[in-house]
């Protein structure tokens, strides 16, 4: 700068970059004593997202672009004619009449097929949100991840029994909800070539400490990327039991076609009576759906072309012992006894096997 | 006789790139050389200063030198690029479509063509003026085999600083002793006006609870100054910020006048002409460093390195407090302002251009 030295310059920088870190100390500082509470600054910018197109969200969204596109239909043939000089303002004042009756024909056309198109969004936003307010009235919390029982699959009853539908395959297989991968172990041991997904990293630590081949996935994610009848056998058992309606219905898809012709589904699951006794209330509440009652899952895979082999019934055995026939009364308390045997104490869990056929 | 003419899309008054159009024309007329405007088109005021550039084969001449402002997409540049004429770029930037692609379609598709007029007309010059090394880098980029950095033409001395009494007046009466932070630019994504709210409300909850921002520029993106001002609205700011646009030279001297600090959060400034303004009218500046604002600014203001609003409301706070810093800077505004100085930036651009043009007389 003119009168300025070499020094005065590198002086003015040198005291800017003091003043510069003064100012963000003094930003440590209120962030510090909670005059700036933690992620403030976040929610500034968050809030101004909700003004942009690309910020608004949903219903909002939609209704700002219809009001746009309603604000757009509007074509106002009245132009401008103000001008700085006199002569310039009469010209488009005579331009403006003697096109009007010729503009106004044309306009009129395009803005009730503006309006036409309009009045369709319109329909179509009303019936979306009809939609929007049905869903959301079947939304239901998340489950806390921490209340969703622990399964080792390996050390179940049905592991025997998988192993023994199993065997004989020679397409890979997943076990869906793997945990530990005791059971991927068992399958592997008894000659299938098998591997797990599950979506928690945290329970499938051991697993990969043992060099077990899982991955840290869903199974509904896991079988979205998996190809066409690659599969030769799945093993559905976990969080599967109380997938929302459309979920279980987007996973049967899922199985079907990615199951070989011939491969086999093998499904665990709780039953309803004995899933409500087991779970705490909050899951019991919280839980987006329920689980099936086996015959359930056999009429769903049935009329998705699976041939169910065989449905075994095991799990918890605490079954109320009957007392001698000899008792007096022994017929009746027997009938008791059965009664709640069967609905709380009955076996609570249920392996269905299946095959696909077509 | 040396001939240089000049194109640009639009002539407007009370423009800087309408301004520096016609200043560089009375100044190569000034240097004894032939020099015209060619526009695509011409506000009512300026009708008489420009001639379309579908003409400009009929006058052509042997020898000239055709000079482009650049600054938006136009047909002038489709014009020029079939002109067997040597051609000058003088870039004054053109705003990345990024900016826009969140509210204004026609605008993404308008500077995207402007960028691919840039990119087609660089290599095709044979030299590219720029009013900052920011906007020069660009040009090197795109492939202009020479570039030259020569500010913006702007004559801040010509209204000799106007102030409108009247209007500072009304100005100081509406807000006290509040603290007002003042932005100029034009209401566009790229100036983030949105930060400048956020800022405020920060400044407001940790130092002055009165304090106001005062907005000046035109509304060119609708929707983006409609969302920022319903924005403001919903952090309680409605009152406390406020918009002037149209203003006379002497109410927008009042403006700066009336503000203590000067406030631009911009993310994208090819030169940035206010902060010249800024500085004429002896209002500290606290600005991101973005763009070409660091090389405009030099030491005559805080430059940020982020837009955050506790840095930007601490900054403003410290200038306020200090006022040894608030005249340094001011005194470093006005040292500054020297290197802008008209006549030297025409000398600048006469020399420039007559290199060009082989002219054998250069303007003392």
């Amino acid at each position: 700068m003119p009168g300025d030295t070499a020094t005065d310059v590198a002086e003015r920088i040198r005291y800017l970059d003091e003043v510069m870190a003064e100012i963000d100390a003094e930003v440590r500082r209120r962030r510090a004593s909670g005059d700036l509470p933690a992620g403030l600054e976040r929610e500034l910018d968050e809030l101004f997202l909700e003004f942009s197109p690309v910020g608004l969200q949903g219903r909002a969204r939609l209704r700002e672009t219809l009001a746009l596109v309603d604000g757009a239909a509007y074509i106002d043939i009245a132009v401008p004619t103000a001008s700085n000089k006199a002569v310039g303002s009469y010209v488009k004042r005579l331009i403006r009449k003697g096109l009007g009756w010729y503009m106004n024909f044309v306009v009129t056309q395009i803005v009730k097929s503006a309006w036409s198109v309009s009045r369709m969004f319109h329909v179509l936003v009303d019936h979306v949100e009809d939609l929007e307010a049905a869903v959301e009235a079947h939304r239901s919390p998340d489950l806390p991840a921490d209340v969703i029982p622990d399964a080792l699959p390996g050390e179940a009853w049905w592991a025997a029994a998988t192993a023994d539908a199993l065997r004989g395959t020679t397409d890979r297989v997943v076990v869906a909800d793997c945990g530990d991968g005791a059971l991927v172990e068992a399958l592997i041991a008894a000659g299938i070539d098998t591997y797990g997904v599950d979506p928690s990293d945290l329970v499938l630590e051991p697993a990969l400490s043992r060099g077990v081949d899982v991955r840290a996935e869903g199974i509904v994610d896991h079988l979205g990327v998996v190809a066409g009848e690659a599969l030769g056998g799945i093993v559905l058992t976990g969080s599967v039991q109380w997938l929302r309606p459309n979920e279980r219905e987007h996973l049967l898809e899922l199985v079907t076609t990615r199951l070989t012709v011939g491969g086999t589904l093998v499904l665990h699951s709780t039953t309803p009576e004995g899933w409500a006794s087991s779970v705490t209330p909050v899951v019991r509440d919280l839980a987006p759906g329920r689980p099936l009652h086996a015959e359930t899952w056999v009429h769903l895979l049935a009329s998705r072309g699976f041939d169910v082999a065989d449905t075994v019934r095991g799990g918890t055995d605490r079954r109320l012992s009957r007392i001698d026939t000899g008792t007096a009364d022994a017929d009746t308390v027997n009938a008791a006894i059965d009664t709640i045997n069967d609905l709380l104490l009955g076996p609570t869990e249920y392996l269905v096997v299946a095959t696909r056929t077509r | 006789m040396t001939a240089v003419h000049q194109f640009v899309p639009a002539l407007l008054p009370r423009d800087a790139t309408g301004d520096h159009t016609r200043a560089l024309r009375d100044a190569f007329r000034a240097a004894g050389w032939e020099s015209e405007i060619y526009v695509e088109a011409a506000h009512d005021e300026l009708q008489h200063e420009a001639t379309y550039f579908e003409k400009y084969p009929a006058k052509a001449r042997p020898g000239d030198v055709l000079l482009y402002q650049l600054g938006t997409s136009s047909p002038v540049a489709e014009f020029l690029l079939g002109r067997p004429e040597p051609l000058v770029l003088d870039y004054h930037n053109v705003t990345p479509e990024s900016f826009y692609e969140a509210w204004e379609e026609h605008t993404v598709a308008k500077v995207a063509l402007a960028r691919r007029q840039v990119a087609e007309l660089a290599p095709r010059a044979i030299l590219g003026i720029a009013d900052s090394a920011f906007n020069a880098r660009e040009l090197t980029e795109l492939g202009c085999p020479a570039t030259e950095v020569v500010p913006i033409l702007v004559d801040l001395d010509a209204d000799g600083g106007a102030v409108d009494d009247a209007e500072l007046a009304r100005l100081s009466a509406r807000h006290g002793t509040a603290t007002v932070l003042l932005f100029v630019g034009r209401i566009s994504p790229n100036k983030s006006h949105e930060h400048l709210v956020a800022a405020l409300w920060t400044y407001r909850h940790l130092y002055d609870p009165d304090a106001r921002l005062h907005l000046v520029g035109p509304t060119v993106t609708p929707d983006y100054a409609a969302a920022v001002f319903a924005y403001a609205d919903e952090l309680g700011l409605a009152d406390a910020v406020h918009h002037g646009e149209g203003l006379t030279t002497g109410q927008l001297g009042a403006w700066y006048e009336d503000a203590d600090v000067f406030v631009c959060l911009s993310r994208h400034e090819g030169f940035c002409i206010p902060l010249l303004e800024a500085m004429r009218a002896g209002t500290p500046i606290v600005a991101l460093d973005a763009g070409a604002v660091a090389e405009t600014l030099s030491d005559a203001g805080i430059l940020l390195p982020t837009a955050r609003p506790a840095t930007v409301a601490a900054a403003v706070d410290r200038v306020r407090r200090d006022r040894r810093l608030a005249d340094l800077l001011v005194a470093a505004g006005h040292r500054r302002l020297g290197d802008f100085a008209a006549r030297r930036t025409r000398e600048r651009f006469v020399e420039v251009l007559g290199r060009v043009a082989g002219a054998d007389r250069v303007m003392a």
